[in-house]
């Protein structure tokens, strides 16, 4: 139980790690990563530098205490048995000025008197007794502590113990200073290492980053659908290929958009000469049969006429009557066709009366209400083309209405805005849902999408099941339009 | 007795022309041409008091003619003979100056009852193209303006759906969601009694609703 807690913790505290470390970016990583080393090096060395310093140095001082502790009792033997008092106090003088180090030095004797010392005035209470030697030991150290600093005390016996005991007392003040002066020195070298570290390290990161943040521009750059540039090839490292491997994809890519953008040309330029044909060949059976048949046929009912008018016999003028009315209705349907098939008011009267017409034979013929508004199309002409491919588009849109919206209402609005023609049909019917387009139903749509995206234009659905269908397409204006009048000329 | 001059790219049609307006007895075909240049000229010389005219002529249009022969024959009536039955075609024919409009599919009826009534001074259009041409001047029902009525939302989202937007445009023009400026719209059409777009169109110019922004 309790281990399984541990690794929840465990897993948690490496989550909330790994956030930090994550979030933060390389540059920051590295200059971490070379900040910590030298940091923790340098304090590792400074500690374990002062350790073994204060070490050696203790031993030395301690080693070279006792010596001199020794010396200076060999020294008082005579004296202390001559009772030469002031001898011994300048043998002590002597010996703590020969050794800087040195506190204090006395001399106790056999009785436990102490006979000299180098504290000027007064003798500190309890130092005599805090230490002692026997008559057998070579020396015998304490350490005390003092105000001034822990202090060696070291106590040999003079003359083997039978004239007394020479003590001598050690300050660390100066191993202390020195350990200091150097843990100092230390530190600011650690300092300095890290200024060095972290200032190398920046150029690492910047040298290390510089190409990937490149790369990552670049990235952008080809997925908004730029590939044209290249990335700068910095060093023959892994970053090296990435970049090496980078370009050659944005040169296959850019490679593979050269040869979408020629299949789609060339294929937008096959549809348009498909729709142009169709609608030169559409155009002349318009003609040919407005002109030449339906002349003919009018002249046949001239021609009746005039029989009629020269002759009196009543069954004759019946059974003329009879073909006049037949005639009559044949004209007429050959004008509905060719109107159907390519509505000449398109080519002679432009784009706003052939959308009339049109619209008032689809009443006609639907019994739909269809509402008709072209507040900016005025008797002025566009490009033939454009006027083509919105009639066409309007015919299409109302034809879709008719056969499968179920409206009650419908409405065809032009208007020109912002530079942009937008012709917008919509219905009150069944609607659908805009998402599900590739169905059988709607290529009526596609086509209508198809003829927009020759000049330009969009087609923009808006539906939903219930709520009918808005159609807006939308094709731009050019100001000059005498290159595409050539191009796609269907018109006239 | 009336002259009348033939103009009709179609020798069958003014040959049978010829024999049905020489049976009237008050009537003379005087001339004929096939195109617009012909025409011109026959119209100047013979000065005849009837121009029996087609719009679709050989390399020409019947209506860019119109002008040309009513300079050329200024007391000459003019009756166009056409197939076209588009009120576009009537429009421009009678601005041009046409005194007449026949449809060729009704020539055998009308069309001795037509000269008649131009040659006395009258217009004569086909009735069937009569109605469609008077219905832009006859009085359309003008609903009560109820615009003041329709909250300031309603009125702001009605007048971006004339002026052509997208719900998708006046939604993130507004800050509004698709569905909610489909209800101001549909709420704001139902306070105006329209029925379509279209017809809200015409409502904000007849209103003046669409002042350039």
């Amino acid at each position: 139980m309790n281990t399984v807690h541990g690794q929840h913790w465990l897993r948690r505290w490496a989550a909330v790690i790994w956030q930090v470390i994550g979030a933060v970016n390389i540059r920051a990583k590295i200059l971490g990563i070379v900040l910590g080393l030298v940091v923790l090096i340098g304090v590792a060395a400074t500690i374990e530098v002062r350790l073994l310093l204060e070490q050696t140095l203790t031993n030395q001082a301690y080693e070279h205490s006792v010596a001199v502790a020794r010396d200076m009792a060999a020294r008082a033997t005579d004296l202390t048995l001559m009772r030469d008092y002031y001898g011994l106090f300048r043998l002590l003088r002597d010996t703590q000025a020969n050794n800087p180090d040195l506190r204090y030095a006395f001399v106790i004797d056999s009785e436990g008197t102490i006979i000299a010392h180098t504290f000027g005035t007064g003798f500190p209470v309890g130092l005599r007794d805090a230490n002692t030697v026997t008559a057998n030991e070579h020396h015998r150290s304490v350490l005390l502590t003092t105000d001034e600093g822990d202090i060696w005390d070291i106590a040999v016996p003079i003359f083997d113990g039978r004239a007394g005991i020479a003590r001598v007392g050690l300050s660390l003040a100066t191993r202390e200073q020195t350990v200091a002066a150097v843990t100092g020195q230390l530190l600011i070298t650690t300092i300095m290492a890290a200024a060095v570290g972290i200032t190398a390290a920046a150029l690492l990161t910047w040298i290390l980053t510089r190409p990937i943040l490149q790369l990552v521009e670049l990235t952008k750059a080809v997925a908004s659908g730029d590939f044209s540039r290249r990335a700068q090839r910095w060093a023959n490292d892994e970053i090296g290929k990435l970049t090496d491997a980078f370009n050659a994809m944005s040169e296959a890519l850019a490679q593979a958009e050269r040869e979408r953008a020629e299949r789609e040309q060339m294929r937008a330029q096959y549809v348009t000469q498909i729709i142009t044909a169709q609608e030169e060949e559409r155009k002349r059976i318009a003609r040919e049969l407005h002109d030449s048949t339906s002349q003919a046929l009018t002249s046949l009912l001239i021609g009746l006429r005039s029989l009629a008018d020269r002759h009196h016999s009543p069954e004759l003028r019946r059974q003329v009557d009879d073909l006049r009315g037949i005639v009559g209705q044949v004209l007429h349907d050959l004008h509905a066709l060719a109107r159907q098939l390519r509505p000449s008011v398109l080519d002679d009267l432009g784009l706003a009366a052939a959308i009339q017409r049109y619209v008032a034979d689809c009443r006609a013929r639907s019994g739909l209400t269809i509402d008709l508004a072209m507040p900016d199309l005025t008797d002025e002409r566009l490009d033939p083309a454009l006027e083509t491919a919105l009639y066409r588009i309007v015919q299409e849109a109302l034809t879709n209405v008719i056969r499968h919206a179920h409206a009650t209402t419908a409405s065809v609005v032009i208007e020109r805005r912002n530079g942009h023609l937008r012709a917008i049909i919509e219905d009150n019917g069944c609607g659908f849902d805009p998402a599900s387009l590739s169905g059988d139903g709607h290529l009526g749509l596609n086509g209508i999408r198809e003829r927009a995206a020759l000049l330009n234009g969009q087609l923009i659905i808006e539906s939903a099941p219930g709520s009918g269908t808005t159609l807006y397409v939308e094709f731009p204006l050019p100001a000059t339009n005498e290159e595409r009048h050539e191009q796609h000329s269907v018109g006239r | 007795m009336s002259s009348i001059l033939l103009v009709d790219d179609h020798a069958v049609l003014r040959a049978g022309l010829r024999l049905l307006l020489e049976s009237q007895p008050d009537m003379v075909v005087v001339g004929e041409a096939e195109d617009a240049r012909t025409a011109i000229t026959q119209a100047t010389t013979l000065q005849p008091d009837l121009i029996l005219l087609d719009l679709s002529l050989t390399n020409s249009s019947g209506l860019a003619a119109i002008q040309s022969l009513r300079a050329a024959a200024p007391q000459a009536r003019i009756l166009v003979l056409t197939m076209h039955d588009d009120e576009g075609y009537v429009r421009q024919a009678l601005a041009a100056g046409a005194h007449g409009y026949v449809l060729k599919r009704a020539a055998d009826a009308e069309l001795i009852a037509a000269i008649r009534a131009v040659l006395r001074g009258e217009l004569y259009i086909h009735p069937a193209l009569t109605r469609r041409l008077l219905e832009d001047i006859l009085p359309q029902p003008q609903p009560t303006n109820p615009w003041e009525s329709l909250s300031e939302r309603e009125r702001e989202v009605l007048v971006l759906v004339a002026r052509g937007y997208t719900a998708a445009e006046i939604a993130s023009q507004l800050n509004l969601s698709p569905k909610t400026v489909e209800t101001y719209r549909t709420r704001g059409m139902e306070k105006l009694g329209l029925r379509s777009r279209a017809a809200l169109v015409q409502f904000a110019l007849d209103h003046n609703l669409l002042a350039p922004t």
